[in-house]
């Protein structure tokens, strides 16, 4: 009475797979489904099916188009930055070797505070009147008055200034990812590449960042998709203001559900949100990842 | 007789190396001399290393002072809080800010949700995950190829997305606002990393151990309870921690299926922004409360996080 290996692994793997479908999956498709429909906010409201209409109205917003664009812009800046910044600290602990194995870890306290404390407190540093930030570029004499830059109030750098928080929860991982993948460039190699009197620009360019490629792509792709979605830094600072400057798509998602009460609409534009994040992510894993074989 | 063996496996290495360039060099571990002459990439001269380290102190001066300053800021007086200028140090160190936060109606409850939702949500992430990613790595089906797939596209799926509908699955499940149907949409978010997490530990466990266990006469259930998860224990810690962290940190899902009976502590923190007006004091007192545990936890157990962090994201 004994079930073949292949029954066994999948009896396994069925009730997590039960669960994503139940808990995961089931809402999906509630989404998708939703989208089709005009609903009203009231439970137990009319449901009146409207075609694509979700869609043609999402499309021709100014505030989808534009919560698009700002999304994108978003998650370049937090993960180019992160990733220049992770470098620059990976390359940095390699350097140091050993000795600096406590600092290590200790630069990795941002990624166990939660988003929305990191959102507050930066907040607090950046916020105009008593924003420290400001102050203290005051005082250095780099400002001529404190409130000079309006990290939180101007329309045009606000969307920067609220990824700062995000740059600094997440650059320990990247950081920590890639010091990982140092460590394992065969140390030969380096010196090889030393002996043939190559500089520090070439060893970094054609050698070090080659060689990382696999392990960079897996940090890019993993951080890009979370910072395409974040939403908890940007409420607590700006909740998507001044006039929607920082609106990104989670926030405009929730507004439309929540504020405007309109979750017809509000599936649709989440419905091409999960889409556009699944066609990039499967476009960045093809091309610069190149799945390994196991797993 | 000792250096002479020394001299011996020394040569025995450098000729493995020279004979195999592309060797993985993990176990080739050259002689290190004081101060010059590194392995790989490490600096050798001492200047460049005292400069390197001035980088990391100036660097760490950087990170670090943004929680520091939280810190500070909580022990003011609730008017310096938000004094103009204001001070990096507090004029006058009180507590007046953590009474006042913690005094608040709801507060301790919230950290009572708090902990009651992570600690369901870390239980039935692990009750779910391990038996699955051992299924996935040690039959290697086909089955088991496609279901880690779908947990990595998952991990894309936008908590925003599937709030709501998740919402109202609970409504009619009978269970809104209540820490297990919190605990379950946060499941939704460890489940799949604790998959890969569990997967990558199992990789790691020789086959041959449960081979001896079943001609032995246990089952393979047997096996995998009494033999193997023995072995992955240390894997399995690290995986619980993610999977608390996970949803301790929680917010979206929080907001969105919490009302006042299960609400966790991030929403109570965002909340004072609005419900009391701008009350920073109790603010900063509040998030430091809430994050220096876990801190302080990570710290404790450092070397096995950031194994497990990085094996994550290696493997992905």
């Amino acid at each position: 009475m004994r079930i073949s290996d292949r029954r066994f692994a999948l009896f396994l793997m069925t009730p997590a797979a039960l669960f994503l479908a139940v808990f995961v999956a089931f809402p999906l498709f509630r989404l998708v489904a939703d989208s089709f429909f005009k609903i009203s906010p009231i439970a137990g409201g009319p449901r009146d099916f409207v075609g694509l209409d979700n869609y043609v109205r999402a499309f021709a917003s100014e505030a989808f188009t534009g919560a698009g664009w700002r999304t994108l812009a978003y998650t370049l800046v937090v993960v180019t930055l992160e990733f220049a910044l992770g470098l620059g600290m990976a390359l940095l602990f390699t350097m140091l070797g050993r000795s600096s194995q406590i600092w290590r870890t200790v630069f990795m306290y941002p990624l166990m505070i939660a988003p929305i404390v990191a959102g507050l407190l930066w907040k607090f540093l950046m916020i105009d009147n008593f924003g420290l930030i400001g102050t203290l570029l005051h005082q250095a004499g780099i400002l001529s008055n404190p409130n000079q830059i309006g990290w939180l109030s101007d329309p045009n750098i606000v969307l920067y200034s609220v990824a700062i928080p995000d740059i600094w929860l997440t650059t320990s991982f990247m950081c920590l990812v890639l010091f990982a993948g140092l460590q394992n460039i065969p140390g030969d190699l380096i010196e090889a590449a030393r002996l043939d009197g190559a500089r520090a620009p070439a060893m970094l360019f054609r050698i070090i960042l080659p060689l990382l490629r696999p392990v960079i792509a897996v940090a890019l792709v993993v951080r890009g998709i979370d910072a395409a979605r974040a939403f908890d830094t940007i409420l607590i600072q700006t909740n998507g203001g001044p006039q929607s400057a920082s609106e990104t798509m989670s926030l405009l998602i929730y507004r439309t559900m929540i504020r405007f009460g309109d979750p017809g609409l509000a599936s649709a534009m989440g419905t091409i949100y999960l889409l556009a994040m699944l066609a990039v992510a499967f476009f960045a894993v093809a091309t610069i990842w190149r799945p390994g074989k196991d797993t | 007789m000792r250096v002479a063996e020394k001299t011996t496996h020394d040569a025995g290495t450098s000729a493995t190396a020279a004979a195999a360039p592309s060797a993985r060099p993990a176990v080739v571990r050259p002689r290190r001399r004081r101060g010059v002459n590194r392995e790989g990439l490490e600096a050798g001269r001492r200047g460049t290393r005292t400069l390197l380290w001035i980088l990391l102190a100036a660097a760490m001066v950087l990170y670090g002072f943004p929680f520091l300053y939280l810190l500070f800021t909580s022990f003011k007086t609730p008017i310096d809080t938000i004094a103009v200028p204001p001070t990096i140090l507090p004029r006058e160190w009180t507590l007046e800010n953590y009474t006042n936060a913690l005094g608040r109606n709801g507060v301790l409850a919230s950290f009572i949700n708090s902990i009651q939702t992570a600690i369901i949500s870390t239980l039935l992430s692990l009750l779910l995950a391990v038996p699955a990613a051992y299924g996935i790595t040690r039959y290697k089906t086909l089955s088991g190829r496609i279901f880690i797939m779908a947990a990595l596209v998952t991990r894309m799926v936008p908590p925003v997305a599937i709030g709501i509908p998740l919402a109202s699955m609970m409504a009619s499940m009978g269970l809104s606002d209540t820490p297990i149907a919190l605990s379950i949409a946060h499941t939704t978010i460890s489940l799949p990393l604790s998959i890969w997490l569990m997967a990558s530990f199992f990789e790691a466990v020789p086959k041959d151990l449960e081979e001896a266990a079943t001609v032995d006469g246990c089952s393979r259930l047997g096996a995998l309870w009494r033999v193997v998860i023995p072995v992955v224990s240390g894997g399995i810690a690290v995986t619980a921690i993610f999977a608390f962290l996970a949803s301790w940190n929680e917010f979206l899902f929080a907001l969105l299926m919490t009302a006042i009976r299960s609400q966790t502590t991030p929403v109570v923190i965002a909340n004072f922004q609005t419900q009391f007006g701008l009350d920073w004091g109790s603010m900063t007192a509040l998030a430091a409360v809430y994050s220096i545990p876990v801190i302080l936890l990570t710290l404790l157990l450092q070397r096995k996080i950031v194994a497990g962090m990085t094996l994550g994201a290696v493997k992905g």
